[in-house]
């Protein structure tokens, strides 16, 4: 370990004596003055002529494209903003007016309806109200044609009868006579 | 101070007598920008509205060098910012890039930040001659001071004018320098103290490396707003 130290300590120590003709500021010597002088200029000429000719146009060029897109797509948006803006208007003017129309179709649909309701309830009634009529008449007919239809078979049954069990022919005006008697007086039981 | 020896890669190149052999700081002036370009070049391959990660950075470092220039030059200021994105980066990248180990700091070296802050002082005066004429005098003559103290006031005002380059440059070098001389100095320590108690100057490494690696941010910051700041008093003329 301590040979090694010793060996880098002789090392930096011919180092320094190898270049020890160099002592001091090499910068201060003017042998290669001209030299870096001219170097320095054809160096930096090149390279400034490569820079301004073309790479700073080129990044000048990429700037000014991005600053006019950024410019542009917030033009664009702006315009797309107000155009959702009345977009959003005219779609509540339409929904506005869909309600009035919806209201209005409603109370207009019930009046028309409440009227037709009204009017075939009424046509209805009065149709059923004729029907009863009618069938109370066609009863009452029934019942008289019945009351005769009754008397007249009971004057022929009657007579039958009459016949079947005396064998006599009663005459045919008292057996009428008798049925219409008998019927009116017992019409109440049966009609 | 090994680090910052420059030397020759390579053959010898010499024009006109001058020796323009490429170099270890050449090499790594050569990194830096490509790694610039590359990094621009992975952050506008793809135009996406939502970017990438590396595009973003692009982007982000495009803003940030555009609010600065916007905030302390103003809209005049415009055509340079080319030129003021291509210095933050280079200086920014060359900090960084000076940060790994092993590498070569281009900006620890005074010529190299010289010769940019000359060339900013001698443009920045070029360009406020040519937008003002003989009234870009006036920047050395400050508005609202008494006549007694304005020949004083404005040898002042020169002098701090004069030493701009000075002051601009002598700041990006001595931070660079000090900082990487300051690791070097407690990498030693812990080589020299070794395992009982070298534990102490690597904390302090590890420390100093984040310390740096802000430094290294803050200064391309320093210098490009620097730069941003006098290029305001050449295009708008306040007093």
């Amino acid at each position: 370990m301590h040979r090694y130290f010793g060996i880098i300590i002789v090392l930096s120590a011919i180092q320094n004596d190898l270049f020890a003709a160099e002592a001091g500021m090499p910068q201060l010597n003017p042998k290669y003055w001209a030299s870096q002088a001219f170097w320095l200029i054809l160096v930096f000429t090149i390279l400034y002529i490569s820079i301004a000719k073309f790479y700073l146009p080129k990044i000048k060029n990429n700037l000014d494209n991005r600053e006019n897109r950024i410019k542009d797509d917030l033009e664009d948006a702006n315009k797309f903003k107000e155009l959702s803006e009345s977009k959003q208007k005219e779609y509540e003017k339409i929904l506005e007016d869909a309600k009035k129309e919806i209201n209005k179709i409603h109370v207009e649909s019930k009046n028309t309806l409440d009227k037709d309701i009204y009017t075939k309830k009424q046509s209805i009634e009065k149709e059923i109200e004729k029907e009863i009529s009618k069938a109370q008449k066609e009863i009452s007919d029934l019942k008289k044609n019945s009351v005769s239809d009754i008397q007249k078979i009971s004057e022929n049954i009657a007579s039958d009868i009459i016949e079947k069990i005396s064998g006599d022919k009663l005459n045919e005006s008292s057996i009428k006579a008798t049925v219409e008697d008998l019927s009116k007086k017992n019409m109440g039981k049966y009609l | 101070m090994q680090q910052f020896s420059v030397h020759k890669i390579g053959p010898e190149i010499k024009i006109a007598g001058i020796d323009l052999s490429f170099t270890n700081a050449s090499l790594f002036m050569i990194i830096s920008a490509s790694a610039i370009l590359l990094f621009l070049f992975l952050g506008t391959k793809e135009k996406k509205i939502i970017p990438s990660k590396i595009q973003l950075i692009a982007e982000m470092f495009y803003t940030f060098v555009a609010k600065m220039i916007s905030d302390t030059a103003g809209s005049k200021a415009k055509p340079y910012f080319p030129f003021i994105f291509s210095l933050f980066m280079f200086v920014l990248f060359c900090n960084m890039v000076g940060m790994l180990p092993y590498s070569f700091t281009v900006t620890s070296h005074i010529i190299v930040t010289l010769v940019m802050a000359l060339f900013i002082f001698i443009a920045v005066t070029i360009i406020g001659f040519v937008k003002h004429g003989f009234k870009y005098l006036s920047i050395f003559v400050p508005s609202g001071v008494p006549a007694v103290l304005l020949p004083l006031i404005t040898i002042i005002e020169i002098i701090s004018y004069l030493s701009r380059p000075v002051s601009l440059s002598v700041r990006l070098f001595a931070n660079m320098m000090a900082g990487h001389t300051m690791l070097k100095v407690f990498g030693g320590f812990v080589i020299s103290l070794g395992l009982l108690g070298g534990w102490l100057p690597l904390s302090f490494s590890v420390a100093l490396t984040g310390l740096e690696i802000l430094v290294a941010f803050l200064q391309a910051y320093v210098f490009a707003i620097l730069t941003c700041i006098y290029l305001n008093d050449a295009l708008n003329l306040h007093h």
